[in-house]
């Protein structure tokens, strides 16, 4: 019989281990006690004792006050909410910390939506009987920072900021300092907002129940016309975004507390760092290159420009000569559409997108190795895991949200392991910091699998009934020669040894992978590497296991879904393949092309060559990110034809022929699949800017100039399409996908998955299969090494995303200015380079001069830096190799030379403005 | 001469050093506890003592070891609190500035029965010079072998840290003193978890006073049923005392549990009697934050009885007409005492030692020490007295460590039973501006009639 217990005398069956408040809301509602210091996302803490409630162990017996949120149920105990005891505490607590707060609602951020406001008018306090006082009153604002703001005379020391940052973030930039009548919040050593190490996620700030932490954008108040849910344009994570509108603009951002992806957190991009959406440098018209320059035109103008000549190139050269790059910041919808206009349209199988030069590699090597290209488990994992290995991945900057939940998980003791040559933060509280050389991925997985089965650590079993090709692997990996990958990675052996077998060991292992593997020439590889790695341990298909990759963007993993890339349409099936094509053809009624296509590499190769005539861009800025930027520039200028659609002018678009005003994600309508395959709903928050239209809009008026009769774009009829072609998203409806969308595959009824592999995998016999890698260099050392004995690795700050085309036009910029050389101090002294010193950083391709940070993040001989801004234009140096298998440029291993810059530094790639 | 268990060989010259307390049988529990008894067995004689914690709660030292989770194969730490900082108690002072090699044995066999090999002394950060006498009797201990790896040849390893708080009254409550030593601020923890389940570092963990520490040694070589046998009833064995106001004698002084209140504060080898044959008015029986009573209520319960010291006796009447044995911190106050002023001074503690996290008590405490401050100095109105009542109700039971109640029970007490001393500082502003109000009416007639 399950236990119960009584609540004003009802009775009603307990839940195990559940408290008096969560016992009492799930039968009456939220706010039938009323709370202070309670907060949906944190631990309960009890200070505030408002939400006492009288428990009795016999009915109207002798009862004891118990702070509700953390005191469990007692079976068959009678809890009395409401007593006239209870209701007279609650007023004299409330009035005890109203002695020391202002009573200026009327005009204060929160008026009408402050706890303390409600829970004081709902006691009913009407006066203070206490005199005036020492107060904190006078406290001054803290107004230092571009976004989180501070008035403390507000605080009422409930200490749910301070817990927010230790257990959401984890960040312990806030803490409580004095005792007692002293008590205050500060931040780091006293600083203020904008000094202290704060990393500016806001979750403070939304659990802050008065405005005593706030924002710029005053996201507490009240004042909208209305809240629309949405879903973050930043990174894989896939945040849900409530984002409240006045007068048909964005005002503030917080995030929803029921969303199964962030659970009230954000980061500063998603929270802060909406401002680009109605920046003054937004592209409002359609432009034309006319005698070299830019002009403005009319959409008409622009689709009869682009038409006619599409029209003129297909005539002269070809379906073969137009390639199409879609974007993974886009939507599903517009990336389906955008593949259909290419190969139905067109005629071609020219089409890729940027998961080229980010995590082509994981798709393709997970497929091999599992048959799917997305990650095998969900975020949510985390907290059923036993060990967590991260490899080539800094997610606390790039992925700050998972980021933030995987650092969590590394401060609670349990194994964890960080594959990098950086020491990130997460590698900061590692068990095992593997800071291996860049570039020797393969070298160090295949120590690490060495040890694990000379030590005999394999699940036979799982090897036995779910995989194939072990015993040739085996084999392999014990011809491996130790001493020489321990020279190659530069890590102790006994290190790896101990990682491994953490990793073997752990009942339930995790791994976490981002661009630091895919973004290699042996990246496809060490992909697989990892997938054997999980399944000679077994760790693939239940809770908490499997391989996970960070997705970079937004909708990477979307836009390889919905087939953008050469050899696979929509719902990954062979695009080269005559008999698959006929399904294709039947469905977009239109002769389909079967020849190979080419990827993005290859298009700047064949538009040098002159083979390639035409490019259309949706959203990407080439030249800044892709690497070799020289190279890049000159097959831009070598077309005769290169649209663009854009929402600010970036670097690629000095070479576009036409330029069309894209929208941005808060004006427009779709979906995202996030990193963990959930699909989830882009909802229009605000108009498109004037001048602007929705990038899927824009794709379907060429089809149609184009004569191809589709449907204006509407996330719901796209949605319906594409179900009826992607066999995994056969049961997803945008009327069912609800606030927290669904993870792939969904099937015909409905249901979703949220862990992939359960009982077969998805291969041709479904079984895993184990692939065996030797160590090669990178060309790129073999060739330059000797010449340009630095290697210089890329990574990401926080603060800003990929290219900065967006956060660079918000207050993010203010936060974090430029990028810099991180640079060893030995490296620093060998040659002359103080903190702050410009560096020239030379490779083969050309030189660049970036400002030195001295540090020991890095290793000796390695170097990093990041390409927010375009003041560097860091890809001038980087090279044309890539993954041998997905052509992913090798971003990560980069040879070069380093000297203390000679002249000034001269702005000479700043951004064109118009 | 009652017995003595701790203080026993306290004044042969010396003690302090490891050798002479050595000749007196120091460290004899250690190797019995090693070589005779399982660990279990420990736990079992401890029990069978009816030792209770001599901080202040009077908890049963033998059943808080008994729930230690000794299953999840975790490590399990002893911490001593002495972070003795409660007005009026000073009891561990004296013994670890005395005979800090008691505390240290006890700390062994204490450990021993535990199973922990890592000890921690939380010592009250004043008491820098005790820190450095402890750490001497500890360093005395390795090199004698009673520490340290592989003791007496058994496989038994143990390591003792002295660890010193800041100066903050709350780090006294073991889950606060749990995070001041993990290095966080000194709040406390909500409970459950209790610390025998999760307590330092996560870790089960057993937090014991320095007393209760001192006595295992003596039930270790005694047995359990000898020690027993001392006391009265459930109050086994031996208190420290430590005796201070207006006495002939103040002190530290071990005495049996069930001595009768009157023979202690008269006798010459206790108290010696209120100083300067004053008239008794009131006693704080167990620490600043136990009620203070009356001297007609302390010396005979509201049944006519004559009060012991035991747990039982001095609580007997409940918060009515009765206190609390408390930590042992006794202070006597003569008729020249003026009890608002007392109170105020207490209030005034409490507010200082707030830490800040439970909103009746940072706020409260605040307001009481104010409104008390209002009334001592002439500025109070009557309505003060029931808004006084009004702040220690809501925080007595209301806060997550006993800091809040120990805030309330003072002023709780002292209204209760001075409520006439407390309208007569408001009626009579002046006067009681330049002189005490003296006994209480009911406390005159007490006397009067004990004289006929």
């Amino acid at each position: 019989m399950t236990p119960i217990a009584f609540i004003n005398d009802q009775p009603f069956s307990i839940t195990p281990g559940e408290t008096i408040l969560k016992f009492v809301r799930r039968n009456f509602g939220h706010d039938f006690v009323p709370t202070l210091c309670d907060a949906p996302n944190l631990e309960p803490f009890g200070s505030c004792r408002v939400c006492s409630v009288d428990v009795a162990l016999v009915q109207a017996g002798n009862a004891k006050a118990q702070a509700s949120c953390h005191t469990p149920v007692i079976p068959n105990s009678y809890i009395y909410t409401d007593s006239d005891r209870i209701k007279k505490l609650r007023k004299n607590i409330i009035e005890l910390v109203l002695t020391d707060h202002p009573l200026d609602c009327l005009t204060c951020e929160v008026n009408n939506n402050c706890e303390l406001q409600t829970v004081a008018a709902r006691v009913g306090i009407r006066d203070v009987r206490y005199p005036a006082g020492k107060n904190h009153l006078d406290k001054k604002k803290d107004l230092s920072h571009p976004y989180m703001t501070s008035d403390f005379s507000k605080c009422i020391n409930c200490f749910r900021c301070v817990r927010a940052c230790d257990e959401v973030q984890g960040e312990f930039v806030l803490s409580m300092s004095g005792r007692g009548f002293d008590s205050h919040i500060i931040k780091s050593n006293e600083n203020n907002f904008f000094e202290s190490d704060c990393v500016s996620c806001g979750a403070c700030a939304q659990a802050c129940p008065t405005s005593a932490i706030s924002d710029v954008f005053e996201s507490k108040s009240v004042v909208a016309d209305k809240k629309v849910r949405t879903v973050c344009t930043y990174c894989g994570v896939g945040c849900n975004l409530d984002v409240a509108v006045v007068n048909g603009k964005v005002k503030s951002i917080q995030a929803p507390y029921d969303s199964d992806v962030n659970q009230g957190h954000t980061c500063l991009k998603g929270r802060f760092a909406f401002s680009f959406y109605n920046h003054p440098d937004r592209i409002k018209t359609p432009m034309i290159r006319r005698n070299g320059e830019l002009q403005p035109a009319t959409w008409d103008e622009a689709y009869n420009f682009i038409a006619e000549k599409l029209t003129t190139i297909l005539k002269d050269y070809g379906a073969d000569s137009i390639a199409g790059i879609s974007s993974a910041r886009c939507t599903n919808e517009e990336n389906y559409i955008m593949q259909k206009f290419i190969r139905a349209v067109i005629g071609t199988n020219n089409i890729d997108c940027c998961a080229r030069v980010c995590h082509s590699p994981t798709a393709l090597g997970m497929q091999r190795a599992f048959g799917t290209g997305a990650a095998t488990n969900s975020v949510e994992d985390i907290k059923h895991t036993d060990c967590i290995m991260v490899i080539g991945a800094n997610p606390t900057d790039a992925h700050p949200v998972t980021g933030a939940k995987i650092k969590q998980f590394f401060m609670k003791g349990k194994p964890t392991i960080v594959i990098d040559p950086r020491r990130t933060e997460l590698a900061k509280y590692a068990t095992y910091h593997l800071q291996l050389r860049p570039g020797t991925n393969v070298a160090l997985l295949n120590m690490m699998m060495y040890y694990i089965i000379t030590e005999k650590l394999e699940a036979k079993e799982f090897i036995e009934k779910r995989t194939e090709g072990y015993n040739d692997f085996c084999n392999q990996i014990l011809k491996v020669d130790i001493a020489e990958m321990e020279s190659i990675t530069g890590v102790d052996r006994n290190l790896v040894r101990e990682a491994a077998m953490a990793y073997a060991k752990a009942p339930n292992a995790m791994s976490f992978h981002g661009l630091g593997v895919t973004e290699h020439t042996q990246g496809s590889y060490t992909v697989m590497l990892i997938s054997d790695l999980a399944m000679i341990t077994g760790n693939i298909g239940r809770k908490g296991v499997g391989v996970n990759p960070l997705r970079g963007q937004n909708n990477v993993q979307g836009a390889a879904d919905m087939g953008c890339q050469p050899h696979q349409g929509a719902g990954y099936m062979n695009a080269y393949d005559p008999e698959i094509n006929k399904q294709y053809e039947a469905f977009y009624k239109r002769k389909i092309p079967f020849g190979k296509g080419l990827k993005i590499p290859e298009m700047f190769d064949a538009a040098i060559e002159g083979n390639l005539k035409a490019i259309w861009l949706m959203g990407e800025d080439v030249v800044q990110t892709d690497p070799n930027t020289n190279k890049v520039i000159a097959a831009m200028k070598n077309l005769d034809l290169l649209v663009l659609q854009e929402i600010f002018m970036t670097e690629t678009c000095k070479y576009a022929t036409v330029v069309l005003p894209g929208a941005t994600f808060l004006e427009k309508s779709g979906t995202y699949t996030n990193a963990e395959r959930r699909i989830q709903k882009v909802q229009k928050v605000v108009e498109p800017l004037e001048g602007t239209k929705a990038d899927g809009q824009i794709i379907v008026d060429i089809m149609n100039r184009m004569g191809y009769s589709q449907a204006p774009y509407e996330a719901d009829t796209m949605l319906e399409e594409i179900s009826q072609i992607v066999p995994f998203f056969a049961g997803v409806k945008w009327s069912e996908l609800g606030d927290n969308g669904k993870q792939w595959p969904v099937r015909k009824d409905g249901t979703d998955t949220e862990i992939l592999h359960l009982e077969n995998f998805q291969r041709v016999d479904g079984k895993g299969k184990f692939h065996y890698f030797d160590f090669k260099e990178s060309n790129e050392i073999v060739k330059n090494g000797k010449q340009y004995p630095y290697i210089i690795t890329t990574n990401r700050e926080l603060e800003h995303y990929n290219s900065g085309t967006m956060t660079r036009r918000t207050g993010n910029v203010d936060i974090l200015t430029e990028d810099v050389l991180m640079i060893h101090p030995d490296d620093a002294i060998k040659n002359l380079i103080n903190e702050g010193d410009m560096v020239c950083v030379e490779s083969p391709r050309g030189k660049v001069d970036i400002k030195a940070r001295i540090t020991d993040e890095v290793k000796p001989g390695i170097l990093s830096t990041t390409f927010h801004f375009p003041d560097v234009m860091l890809n001038i140096i980087t090279s044309d190799e890539h993954d041998s298998e997905a052509m992913c440029p090798e971003y990560k291993v980069v040879a070069v030379n380093i000297r203390k810059s000679k002249g000034s530094f001269k702005k000479q790639n700043a951004p064109l403005k118009v | 001469m009652g017995k003595k268990i701790l203080l026993e060989h306290i004044d042969k010259p010396g003690i302090k050093s490891y050798e002479v307390y050595r000749q007196n049988g120091g460290y004899n529990s250690v190797e019995k506890a090693l070589k005779e008894m399982k660990p279990s067995d420990i736990v079992e004689e401890v029990k069978k003592s009816g030792l209770r914690g001599r901080g202040g709660a009077g908890f049963p030292a033998g059943m808080k070891w008994s729930f230690i989770d000794k299953k999840s194969g975790n490590p399990r730490y002893l911490v001593c609190n002495a972070d003795e900082s409660e007005p009026g108690t000073f009891k561990d002072r004296y013994l670890m500035e005395f005979i800090p090699h008691l505390l240290i044995e006890g700390m062994i066999t204490s450990s021993i029965a535990l199973e922990s090999n890592l000890g921690f002394i939380y010592i009250r950060g004043e008491y820098k010079w005790i820190k450095k006498i402890l750490e001497q009797a500890i360093s005395e201990a390795r090199a004698a072998g009673w520490l340290g790896h592989n003791i007496l040849g058994t496989g038994y390893s143990l390591e003792l840290v002295v660890h010193p708080g800041a100066g903050a009254y709350i780090c006294g409550e073991e889950t606060a003193l749990l995070e001041s030593l993990e290095g966080k601020r000194g709040n406390p923890r909500i409970k459950p978890p209790f610390p025998a389940v999760k307590g330092l570092y996560g870790n089960p963990t057993v937090v014991n006073n320095v007393e209760t520490i001192a006595t295992v040694p003596w039930i270790i070589n005694n047995g359990g049923d000898a020690y027993a046998k001392i006391g009265i009833g459930r109050s086994t064995g031996t208190k420290l005392i430590s005796a201070c106001g207006n006495i002939n004698k103040p002190g530290v002084y071990e005495i049996e549990l069930g001595l009768p209140v009157e023979e202690f504060l008269n006798s010459d080898e206790y108290c010696g009697g209120v100083h300067n044959g004053k008239m008794l008015k009131a006693v704080v029986a167990g620490g600043s934050s136990v009620p203070i009573l009356p001297a007609e209520l302390f010396l005979k319960t509201k049944k006519g009885e004559s009060r012991l010291m035991s747990y039982e006796s001095l609580s007997d009447g409940g918060f009515e007409s009765g206190t609390m044995l408390g930590s042992g911190g006794f202070i006597v106050y003569d008729e020249d005492q003026c009890i608002v002023r007392n109170t105020w001074n207490f209030s005034r503690f409490y507010h200082h030692e707030s830490c800040g996290q439970c909103s009746p008590c940072r706020e409260g405490t605040g307001w009481m020490e104010k409104v008390l401050h209002n009334l001592e100095s002439g500025h109070g109105k009557m309505s003060d007295i029931d808004l006084l009542w009004d702040i220690q109700k809501k925080i007595d039971g209301n806060t997550i460590c006993p800091l809040g109640d120990a805030a309330a029970w003072p002023v709780a007490s002292a209204i209760r039973h001075f409520r006439e001393e407390f309208e007569w500082h408001i009626e009579y502003t002046h006067e009681a501006q330049k002189r005490n109000y003296g006994l209480l009416k009911s406390t005159k007639e007490f006397f009067a009639a004990s004289v006929v």
